[in-house]
């Protein structure tokens, strides 16, 4: 098992949001995905998991419905509105300006 | 943020669901994840061991989901209230101490504002009263030729020493206001009120009529409960004479029948049918005026007075009020008006003013215009309402003293609550709540307090003022909110202090065991000190409100010690006027020579007279007058009275030269008598007997034949002025009763004497003179009541405030004392170290309410009489009180320290 790395400050948000951008997810399938996507370098603790969506829910980012999952399971999915959509937008600019910087000044340096 | 509420109220309303909802969410993950890990091979209870460990404690996730969702602030609101009231019923003298003081604090404040919204607030009960607009001139001069009354419609406007207002307008120019529709959708006027002798619905009555033009109703936009309200048609010249009558008059007066409507009365003898009852939410145009029944203007000769007269434009006597058109301004409106009213005042036969009196017109917003008793009460109210604010804050105090003992006492909850994990924000608003909780049930009961409180000031007001005085003092969205804002500032008033202190709790102290040594070594100082503080403060607002009370009262007795000149005691009034029953000229003195008779002779009369009005009963009547022999030529002003025989014997004014009137005098050369501030002031002290007066601008025509001692007239706090008794010769009169016995026993025998002459003539005003001269000192009264209940609740409150301090530091100093005692300490010198604490207290506090007491107390000098706002003898009583009341607040703690067995209180720990 590679080493993991904690979520820096923040950065929860914006993974779920990216991930529920592919589709409608129950909680644990976007974790399973967020660790598969990333090669098991992230990991989201389910403390923290559970707490981030219900936090955007009632933000109106995401919104929430219960449907079957694949082994015939009652779960809660999440997906993205309107207001979610742009809100991942936003933040993945805000990202990648943020990572491109803090390169620039780790290279010139 | 709809999505946020949404979940919030979900999450409020529909918890059981929403905590299902969270359990499924968690057991299907955790479900999922122990299948990854079945697959990846593990065992059943390795597999959900591992789950477990990963996901940490359940209930902690789900609880910081909950908070995520929001939820939290309104559902730990919902166990703060329980667990705040499950507290307060476990300390029932607590809290019935605490919503006791809080209900007297805010009832007090309630009933104030209560009145003060009647008389200064609330908006006119008529249709859209912001369009309404009164019309009041400005000169500076009085007007020539000019006879002007609004009947106290409005406030006594800007008059200073150059101008002078009023709000009465001749009915010409009432017309000419009419006739401006460019501005006005509808323009009335009205006049009164006046009293008007209702007969032929059983026994006559005095009804106050108010005289209004046909366009009244329909400008302010009052409709009829029954029947119709006027219209133009009614108030032509010649129709037929109606009248509308107020819904509570006619509730009263007619036991609200409906048969009421077409039946015909009497007005002073004249016959009026009913044809409405106007809407029972138009109870008043002016604050404080009560009108029984409405009667157009075409029908005003009805009233018997002279001056309802719609032909002399020199006789301002109808305030106008005019609705404006949409989309018109007041000052539109109001230079248009004032053009007009300038021409026709300057102009005519008759100009009541020249170019440089500068006359004006302004038109008022009518809630402001239409002042009434709001000039009289307005200031008075708002002192009174400063000082209720201060009585609320003793209660705050008090207050917050007895929730910091209590907290005191409850440190161990805090210290448990807290080393649990209770955050500190959490702590504090518990405390926030229950003091909420405790204020808010103080307010409820407040309200009802001083729904109480209004009616009783109202009901006083109506019963001295001497006239009636109606105000609307039912409870409305105003009194409630006021309720509301007192509640919460109190709460967060006295409860934050106390919060703060038990969020600050220390742990470890409180949970060794050593609170009694921790609450010694650490809190003592600091917690000494607040509490002080808070009874200091208690202590110096109350020498505040009770110096205030103390001038009032000092003020009061003044008033009373001043000698008016005849006796008093002993004295019947009423008042006829036969006028109003179709009484003419000699008839009248007839009539009143058999009253005299007739009442003489009841037994218990010693002597009966009459004159045209009571001294010191409210009215006075001036005029000028040329005197025979003076150098200075002008006619100069002096009081007026006329009176009927055996007057001044009746009065008990002594005869200081001369002799008095007499009957016969009435049809001799005319005479009169002066007093001795007339001889003093116009004869230099020479005497004036034989000398001729005449009216003015007449002939000097009128001997002086005697001169007797001065009185007051028309109040108690002017000095004597020169007075000139004439013999009364027709008009409405009022008769003095000399009795030997209690004169309220003859009332019913007056009342009969009178009626057994003639039953058309109502006997008004049946009152002894004590209770004009009440009257005329009614707002002094009021101020001086209801200052000093404020002042002995604020007082009552510090001793109670003072008691619990003492009381809790005896308690938490019991050891301390124990030891004393053991050690040999005499139970006197315990008794007078926890009296000397209290005293110390009490001087402080009385030393800075001293000091404030002399920076503020000049706010009434308006009201006082003879008295200096700095009085020392009031400041001296006040403190002297303050200390007396004091000690004994003291004494009963000191007892109780007395009573501490050293060896109970060293087993103790």
């Amino acid at each position: 098992m590679p080493p993991h790395i904690d979520l820096p400050q923040g950065t929860l948000d914006l993974l779920i949001l990216r991930t529920l951008a592919v589709g409608p997810q129950h909680g644990w399938a976007i974790s399973e995905r967020v660790q598969q996507v990333s090669d098991e370098v992230l990991r989201i603790q389910q403390g923290s998991l559970y707490p981030a969506l219900h936090r955007l829910e009632r933000r109106g980012w995401i919104k929430a419905r219960w449907g079957t999952s694949d082994n015939n399971r009652r779960a809660k999915y999440y997906e993205l509105t309107k207001a979610g959509h742009k809100q991942l937008a936003t933040e993945q600019d805000a990202w990648e300006a943020l990572t491109a910087a803090v390169a620039q000044v780790l290279k010139a340096v | 943020m709809l999505s946020d509420l949404r979940i919030r109220f979900r999450s409020l309303f529909r918890r059981g669901r929403v905590e299902q909802e969270l359990d499924d969410e968690l057991r299907f993950h955790m479900e999922q994840q122990a299948g990854k890990y079945l697959r990846a091979g593990l065992s059943k209870e390795e597999a959900q061991r591992r789950v477990r460990l990963e996901f940490g404690g359940a209930e902690q996730v789900k609880e910081d989901c909950r908070d995520a969702r929001g939820v939290s602030f309104l559902e730990s609101l919902g166990h703060d209230l329980r667990y705040a009231l499950r507290m307060l019923r476990k300390s029932p003298v607590f809290t019935a101490v605490v919503i006791i003081t809080l209900a007297l604090g805010i009832g007090a404040n309630t009933a104030i504002f209560t009145l003060v919204n009647a008389v200064m607030l609330r908006s006119l009960p008529v249709h859209d009263p912001q369009q309404l607009v009164v019309a009041q001139w400005t000169a500076h001069h009085a007007g020539r030729h000019l006879g002007e009354s609004s009947f106290g419609d409005c406030g006594s406007g800007p008059d200073s020493g150059t101008t002078v207002s009023g709000c009465a307008l001749s009915y010409s120019f009432f017309q000419e206001i009419q006739n401006q529709k460019s501005v006005f959708s509808s323009v009335t006027a009205f006049a009164g009120t006046i009293p008007l002798n209702l007969s032929g619905n059983g026994t006559a009555v005095i009804a106050q009529g108010e005289i209004v033009s046909g366009s009244f109703f329909h400008t302010f936009g009052v409709n009829a409960a029954l029947g119709r309200v006027f219209d133009s048609s009614d108030d032509q010249p010649g129709s037929h004479a109606v009248a509308v009558l107020n819904y509570a008059y006619w509730q009263r007066a007619f036991g609200g029948s409906p048969s009421a409507i077409g039946r015909t009365i009497r007005l002073n003898n004249l016959i009026f049918t009913i044809i409405g009852v106007a809407d029972p939410g138009f109870t008043r145009l002016t604050p404080g005026k009560s009108v029984d029944l409405w009667i157009p203007i075409a029908q005003g000769s009805a009233s018997g007075q002279p001056w309802v007269n719609t032909s002399d434009a020199n006789n301002f006597w109808l305030v106008v009020v005019g609705r404006l058109l949409p989309g018109v301004s007041r000052a539109q409106a109001q230079s248009l008006l004032d053009t007009l009213f300038v021409n026709a005042s300057t102009q005519g036969a008759k100009p009541i003013w020249i170019a440089a009196d500068q006359p004006q017109l302004a038109l008022l917003p009518a809630q402001e215009g239409l002042a009434g008793i709001r000039d009289m009460f307005g200031k008075p109210l708002l002192l009174l309402m400063a000082t209720v604010g201060l009585v609320l804050l003793v209660a705050c105090a008090n207050v917050a003293g007895l929730t910091l003992a209590r907290a005191a006492a409850r440190e161990r909850e805090m210290a448990v609550r807290l080393a649990v994990g209770a955050a500190r924000r959490r702590i504090l608003r518990q405390l926030l709540t229950e003091s909420l909780l405790l204020s808010f049930l103080g307010a409820a009961f407040g309200v009802v307090l001083a729904w109480f409180g209004a009616s009783g000031v109202e009901a006083f007001l109506s019963a001295s003022s001497g006239m009636p005085i109606q105000l609307d003092v039912h409870l409305d969205w105003h009194v409630l909110l006021f309720g509301v804002a007192a509640a919460i500032l109190t709460g967060i008033a006295f409860g934050l202090a106390p919060a703060f202190r038990g969020a600050r709790t220390g742990v470890t102290a409180q949970l060794k065991g050593t609170t009694i040594t921790a609450a010694a070594g650490r809190g003592r100082g600091r917690r000494f000190g607040l509490g002080s503080g808070l009874v200091v403060l208690q202590v110096a607002i109350s020498m505040v409100v009770l110096t205030g009370a103390g001038l009032l009262l000092r003020t009061l007795d003044k008033l009373r010690s001043i000698d008016p000149g005849f006796d008093t005691r002993n004295l019947l009034l009423f008042t006829i006027d036969p006028e109003l029953a179709g009484y003419k000229d000699a008839q009248i003195l007839d009539l009143y020579g058999n009253v005299q008779k007739k009442i003489a002779a009841l037994p218990g009369v010693t002597h009966v007279s009459y004159s045209s009005l009571a001294l010191l009963d409210g009215g006075l009547w001036s005029g000028d007058m040329n005197l025979e022999g003076r150098a200075d030529k002008h006619p100069f002003g002096v009081q007026m009275l006329s009176v009927g025989p055996d007057y001044f014997a009746t009065m008990k004014i002594p005869l200081l030269q001369g002799r008095t009137l007499i009957a016969s005098d009435a049809k001799g050369p005319k005479a009169a008598v002066v007093n001795h501030a007339f001889v003093e002031k116009f004869m230099a002290g020479r005497s004036p007997l034989g000398l001729h007066f005449g009216n003015g601008d007449s002939k000097p025509d009128t001997e002086i034949v005697g001169v007797v001692g001065d009185t007051h007239y028309a109040d108690l706090s002017s000095p004597e002025a020169p007075t000139c008794f004439l013999l009364l010769n027709g008009g409405g009169a009022t008769f003095e009763v000399r009795t030997a016995v209690a004169p309220s026993s003859l009332v019913a025998a007056v009342r009969d004497a009178v009626n057994g002459i003639d039953a058309n003539i109502p006997v008004m005003y049946l009152r002894t003179q004590s209770d004009s001269i009440d009257r005329l000192l009614f707002s002094q009264r009021l101020l001086a009541q209801l200052f000093g209940i404020f002042g002995v609740l604020g007082l009552l409150l510090a001793c109670i405030g003072l008691y619990g301090l003492l009381s809790y530091e005896v308690e938490r100093r019991t050891r301390e004392i124990g030891i004393r005692t053991a050690l040999g300490a005499q139970r006197s010198a315990i008794w007078s170290m926890v009296v000397f604490h209290g005293i110390v207290l009490v001087a402080v506090g009385a030393f800075v309410g001293w000091g404030a007491a002399f920076g503020v107390t000049r706010l009434l000098t308006s009201m006082l009489y003879n008295v200096r706002p700095t009085d020392p003898l009031t400041f001296g009583l006040t403190a002297g009180l303050l200390l007396a009341v004091g000690i004994l607040a003291c004494s009963l703690p000191a007892r109780r320290a007395t009573r501490v067995d050293p060896m109970t209180a060293l087993r103790c720990e």
